[in-house]
């Protein structure tokens, strides 16, 4: 296994854990200040397994896929995926849209789940524990789909899981220290960063499923890493001139 | 069935953030694949279509998110 073609994937799920784990982490502990650890546990526990499960079940199943078709089904998803982010973080680094706020996040969900009054405490905890399960489900699907893109075209799989394990273990310890939303990671620029090597590699692996004979190989990596990261920085600051025309 | 709901919703807003550039970055990767298999030119030449058609999507899609909607 090359340096060059683990580190990119191994990076690009660890960084990619790191935005949606940080996300889920604040809901969770909206639930476990409100409602107490009890039921924040409980629907994290759920809401990993369900998430295991996922990985357990398309594991076997990516196995008897053949590899041209893999690389291009995962490229093309990929690519739509890297974009998707690319684009929402050069707006959000123009300003045209705002950034992603735990603060504000853990306030608003702290509120909603202290207005809600349902008759008995085993609702309470019923609620909230779903609260936290779903926050753990929704923004762990786009990890798991990260783990299993970057790591099944290149039997990555281990590495890539291992990155994303390793964004878990870096964030709950930080949570554990300071109890509070994790407000000050630098979000969008990891995102603008996760966006750049998933685009990159959405386009290698679409081209390799479609029989493209990349020069360089796994090396062209680091030159279409460079040219999103060039596309996405030329387009938040047009984006932010634009802005400012219609301003 | 609500979470089911929920789930299927993020699962179908991870690829398609903005409809446009999905519609668009899909349309590439089907010129591509015809160009390569079905017109049969060198498929360099479709990898070139494929790098610099995704990067030209991306920068004319956020631009046009700069822009104000109507």
């Amino acid at each position: 296994m090359a340096w060059f073609t683990a580190l990119p994937a191994v990076s690009a799920a660890f960084l990619a854990s790191l935005v949606e784990v940080v996300e889920a982490f604040t809901i969770v502990l909206a639930v476990a200040t409100l409602r107490g650890w009890r039921p924040a546990a409980i629907g994290t526990i759920v809401g990993l397994t369900a998430l295991a499960g996922v990985v357990l079940l398309l594991g076997p199943l990516l196995a008897r896929v053949p590899i041209t078709s893999l690389q291009l089904t995962i490229g093309v998803l990929l690519l739509l995926f890297g974009v998707g982010w690319l684009r929402k973080a050069s707006l959000r680094a123009a300003g045209v849209i705002p950034l992603h706020d735990e603060e504000a996040i853990f306030a608003a969900e702290t509120a909603e789940l202290g207005a809600q009054q349902p008759r008995v405490h085993r609702s309470l905890q019923w609620v909230a524990a779903i609260t936290a399960l779903k926050a753990v489900l929704l923004e762990g699907l786009e990890v798991v789909f990260i783990v299993i893109a970057v790591g099944a075209g290149r039997g990555l799989l281990l590495p890539a899981s291992l990155g994303a394990l390793a964004a878990c273990a870096l964030v709950l310890a930080a949570g554990a220290v300071i109890h509070r939303p994790l407000s000050r990671v630098p979000e969008n620029t990891l995102k603008f960063g996760v966006g750049v090597m998933l685009s990159a590699f959405g386009v290698f692996w679409t081209g390799e499923g479609l029989g493209i004979p990349w020069p360089g190989q796994d090396l062209a990596l680091l030159l279409f890493a460079g040219l999103f990261l060039a596309a996405g920085l030329l387009g938040s600051s047009l984006a932010r001139k634009l802005s400012l025309e219609f301003a | 069935m609500t979470m089911l709901r929920e789930v299927a919703a993020e699962l179908i807003g991870m690829f398609v953030t903005e409809r446009r550039l999905t519609i668009s970055v899909l349309a590439i990767v089907a010129m591509v694949a015809s160009l390569v298999h079905v017109i049969g030119v060198a498929p360099l030449f479709g990898g070139a279509v494929l790098l610099l058609g995704s990067l030209i999507l991306l920068v004319e899609s956020v631009l046009r998110g700069a822009r104000p909607a109507g």
